[in-house]
């Protein structure tokens, strides 16, 4: 472990614990009175957690003894083992009064002016447990007559223990400081903010660059001219009459006039030219030191992992050992904070499914114990993440037949596809996340939620290769920074998008002719292998007349395993982009990633490949199953349940698309009143957290009823705990959407798979 | 010249004198201050046939002539996002949003003015017939809105006002900027 300098997060952990302890204090107070009020329990407990946690990182052990102390009563009043009874107020007071005396005086000498053992003695035998308890961390240090200083720095330099000085303490305090003033700590929306100008600034640049050419443009233009005067001139001599003498004079002025134009300009081209040149080498340093602020070793990541897997193969009883390699690969650290999650359901994964149990491991004449290997490395603008275990490997036969039950693709779609695409099928939303309530089979938790974000919030690319009985490799390819990537820009119906360069595949002009049907399918032939072949104009649903006649721009777009092209109007050209997000009013788009501002100030969308993907691989046939279903029923009739009124409208709009009657209800309680009124619906779609009746409610109402039981109901929540999950189907729901994986297609799909 | 030297910087001390007594004078005055905070400003824009309003809180800024560029399925009421500056903001079509004829549906991608709202957690542009004048109203007039608008534009109308004799519905912005795609 690196160490680090803890005195400089000490005033921050101050502030933090001053809300935290002034919420406790005023928890206590309330308690009193509610002993039973399960939120504030709740609420108290996390925040003596979080006490503890933080005070610890600062190495204030004495303070996350005394927050330890208290999350045990805390437990145990929320699991019901004791009451809470205002007798034991007293000694909350006085051990939440001893943190905010520790906090107050961190760094100083105070041991000698409070009696932590004896209140942590108290404490203890309030939580009933008084025999039992090891000392605690700081119990062992005070058996010897230590300051809190010294066990401070005792405990963050490693030095091995001898009896300190005062002196020392005071060697230490100057050593802090030396060392604080190589380094400036800032808060990271500063950083954030700088990069947003540093952009602009950049943009500012590229305009620039475009009037310096503009202006060399107007010179040459400039110097023409005056070759055509001077031959009109010389014309003009040879001409000489009476009226052309009289203006003689005024020629020849025009003419110094326009010599002396030509230089000037050409002065201020130079030099507007010699300028921005100039301009572009600093902006360019600027924009890359910039970046570099944001840059953070993988390891800040990387090194809670031993402990995740060490716990997740106690979980799954499992022999794991985690290699690491590369923890100090720099990356953004809006980048790193996106990649641990995906990472950790990596490794969940090959823990769950891939390392196999040590007798199997044995019997195969693998070592007993699995080794997953985590390796970072640079890869020119891109970091390679590559997490590999030696267990069984994925079969692609599995998975297909997987599928197949849950009805996500066809035994004739299945046997189409090469191993390569079966595998590929773990990633998909349909795949995994439907499957999450009707069948809690703990298989394949999340790995959609991996493709989500390395490929749509990090505009990444994920690829896996899985041999079986030997192991499975996931290869991460993530860009360094999320602010610039390249990307081709393309045009239809007179308005501009932007395509991701890294997932193009290639940009072809197709003959109309090119284009064969297939089954059913559209698609073209390219080197013995068929693309489909989609018109962008209709994915992103704009109304637009297909061009025809001469050759169509196609550009190929490769993702999972798949590959389609889309028709476009033109390709405008291929540059460097940053990216800036819709706003703080649009969270998330269908089709769309964010935008760019161009040079000249014009707005470009940016375009979510995998969601692109998604939609035109339902448009090219190959979502089959959806249309077949519409067609063999009648009108459907659906019940939203919502609070929120762009959610609910926003519900309705993409059900009404499909085809949809949709009824709206703005909380539990009034949509549970039009179905007893005997409004008849094919499924009920509701939100968690409503006024009056919440989902949950809603949900066990239904399902207690005898006519309406039978009505099947989807929760769709922000709520992502896995407690929650378990309420709702414990409730009795058919499925759990949440909003995070929340997109038309997953709503419709599993309404429909449920309706089916 | 140097006699009057003095006679300056006693003056310049009577003034900071004078200055820190105002200031003494306007502490004291609080409870004014405090009846003044019972007046909200408003600023008036029409939407079709109605006037409307939104409080001066929450506006940001008044923006002419700008360029929209539409986004791809959005619901109808988002027009697009423009660019203000190197941010960027959502363009809302409020009369949309509650359902009220207004003239800007037809309007191509030059919209003529929009109103920039937020609140602590969203901006967002909102696409208005016609921007009015700022009025002072004392917040006891404003009144729940009336029982008699359509459902589809109660959430909307946080209070009601009359101004000359006319009704205005005043937005509730928080409902107007909730986030879209994703609830936090």
């Amino acid at each position: 472990m690196v160490e680090f300098d803890r005195s400089a997060f000490i005033s921050k952990f101050q502030e933090e614990a001053t809300e935290y302890l002034q919420r406790l204090n005023e928890g206590v107070i309330t308690l009193e009175a509610e002993p039973k009020n399960r939120e504030l329990i709740d609420q108290m407990l996390r925040d003596a957690h979080t006490l503890k946690g933080s005070s610890r990182m600062v190495g204030l052990i004495e303070i996350s003894d005394v927050a330890h102390r208290l999350e045990d009563i805390m437990v145990k009043v929320r699991d019901g083992d004791m009451a809470y009874v205002p007798e034991m107020s007293d000694a909350f007071f006085e051990a939440l009064d001893t943190i905010v005396f520790l906090s107050d005086n961190a760094g100083k000498e105070v041991a000698g002016e409070t009696d932590i053992p004896s209140l942590l003695a108290r404490l203890a035998t309030i939580a009933g447990d008084a025999a039992d308890v090891e000392p605690t961390a700081a119990e062992r240090t005070l058996e010897e007559p230590q300051t809190l200083a010294e066990s401070k720095s005792a405990d963050s330099k490693k030095t091995p223990k001898k009896k300190s000085s005062p002196k020392k303490a005071i060697h230490d305090e100057e050593t802090l400081q030396t060392r604080v003033q190589h380094t400036v700590r800032v808060r990271t929306e500063q950083v954030d903010r700088l990069l947003n100008l540093v952009s602009e600034v950049v943009i500012a640049q590229i305009k620039d660059e475009q009037r310096s050419r503009d202006l060399r443009g107007l010179l040459a233009l400039m110097n023409e001219s005056h070759q055509m005067w001077s031959r009109v001139r010389t014309a003009a001599a040879n001409y000489s009459t009476q009226d052309s003498l009289a203006h003689a004079e005024d020629l020849d002025m025009l003419d110094e006039l326009l010599v002396d134009q030509r230089r000037r300009l050409a002065g201020i081209v130079k030099a507007y030219s010699d300028d921005a040149s100039r301009a572009s080498t600093v902006v360019t340093d600027l924009q890359e030191h910039s970046m570099a602020l944001r840059m953070l070793p993988v390891s800040t990541v990387f090194n809670a992992f031993p402990r995740s897997v060490r716990d997740l193969a106690h979980q799954f009883n499992k022999d794991v050992e985690l290699e690491i390699e590369g923890g100090d690969t720099e990356l953004d650290k809006k980048v790193l904070e996106e990649i641990n999650d995906p990472l950790i359901h990596i490794m969940r994964n090959a823990v769950d499914h891939g390392i196999e149990s040590t007798v199997v491991r044995e019997a195969a004449g693998k070592p007993a114990k699995g080794t997953i290997h985590l390796a970072a490395r640079q890869e020119g603008d891109h970091i390679v993440i590559e997490i590999s275990d030696d267990g069984a490997g994925i079969d692609p036969e599995k998975v297909r037949a997987a599928a197949i039950r849950k009805g996500y693709i066809t035994p004739a779609e299945a046997r189409a596809m090469s191993d390569r695409e079966a595998t590929y099928l773990i990633f998909d939303a349909g795949f995994s996340t439907s499957a999450i309530i009707t069948e809690i089979s703990g298989r394949g938790v999340g790995m959609d939620v991996v493709r989500e974000y390395i490929v749509e919030k990090l505009k990444g690319s994920l690829d896996v290769t899985s041999v079986l009985g030997e192991g499975t490799t996931f290869r991460l390819t993530i860009p360094l920074t999320l602010a610039i990537i390249r990307a081709l820009l393309v045009s239809v119906d007179g308005r501009k998008f932007a395509l991701p360069t890294a997932s193009i595949e290639e940009t072809l002009r197709i003959d109309p002719s090119e284009i064969i049907k297939v089954e059913g399918r559209v698609v073209i032939r390219r080197q013995r292998r068929t693309i489909p072949i989609v018109y962008l104009t209709e994915v992103l649903g704009i109304d637009a007349p297909s061009g025809g006649g001469r050759k169509l721009p196609v550009v190929t777009v490769g993702f999972s395993g798949h590959r389609i092209g889309f028709v476009v109007d033109a390709f405008v050209g291929e540059q460097q982009i940053v990216i800036k997000t819709l706003g703080t009013h649009l969270l998330r788009v269908d089709n769309v990633a964010g935008v760019t501002i161009l040079g000249a100030g014009e707005v470009v969308p940016i375009l979510n490949v995998p969601d692109l993907m998604h939609h035109a691989r339902q448009m090219a046939g190959m979502g089959a199953r959806r249309a077949e279903v519409k067609v063999d029923s009648g009108p459907r009739r659906i019940l939203i349940c919502e609070d929120s009124f762009t959610t609910r409208e926003l519900e309705r709009s993409i059900f009404e698309a499909a085809g949809y009657e949709v009824e709206t209800a703005t909380d539990g309680a009034i949509g549970l009143a039009k179905l007893r009124e005997g409004l008849r619906v094919h499924a009920v779609v509701t939100d968690v957290q409503m006024p009056n009746m919440s989902g949950f409610e809603l949900t066990r109402a239904i399902k207690s009823d005898s006519i309406l039981k039978v009505i099947p109901v989807v929760i769709v929540t922000s709520l992502e705990r896995e407690e929650e999950k378990a309420e709702g189907i414990e409730a009795g729901a058919d499925a759990y959407i949440t909003k995070s994986v929340f997109n038309q297609d997953t709503l419709i799909e599993t309404v429909e798979r449920l309706i089916g | 010249m140097s006699s009057e030297a003095p006679y300056i910087r006693e003056s310049l001390a009577q003034q900071s004198l004078d200055i820190l007594r105002q200031r003494a004078d306007s502490l004291a005055q609080s409870d004014e201050v405090e009846v003044a905070a019972e007046i909200t400003s408003l600023l008036l824009f029409r939407l079709g046939e109605e006037w409307y309003a939104v409080p001066i809180a929450g506006v940001r800024e008044i923006i002419n002539d700008f360029v929209l560029t539409p986004i791809p399925r959005v619901p109808e009421f988002i027009r697009g996002v423009m660019n203000v500056r190197g941010e960027i903001v959502s363009v809302t079509d409020i009369a949309a949003m509650m359902r009220i004829a207004s003239e800007a549906k037809g309007v191509g991608l030059q919209l003529p003015s929009v109103i920039v709202v937020r609140n602590e957690r969203c901006v967002s542009a909102l696409v208005v017939d016609e921007i009015g004048d700022i009025v002072d109203v004392a917040r006891t007039l404003v009144e729940p809105p009336l029982a008699t608008l359509d459902r589809s534009q109660v959430e909307f109308i946080g209070g009601s006002i009359y101004l000359d004799g006319k009704l205005v519905g005043i937005v509730n912005l928080d409902r107007v900027l909730e986030p879209i795609g994703e609830n936090a």
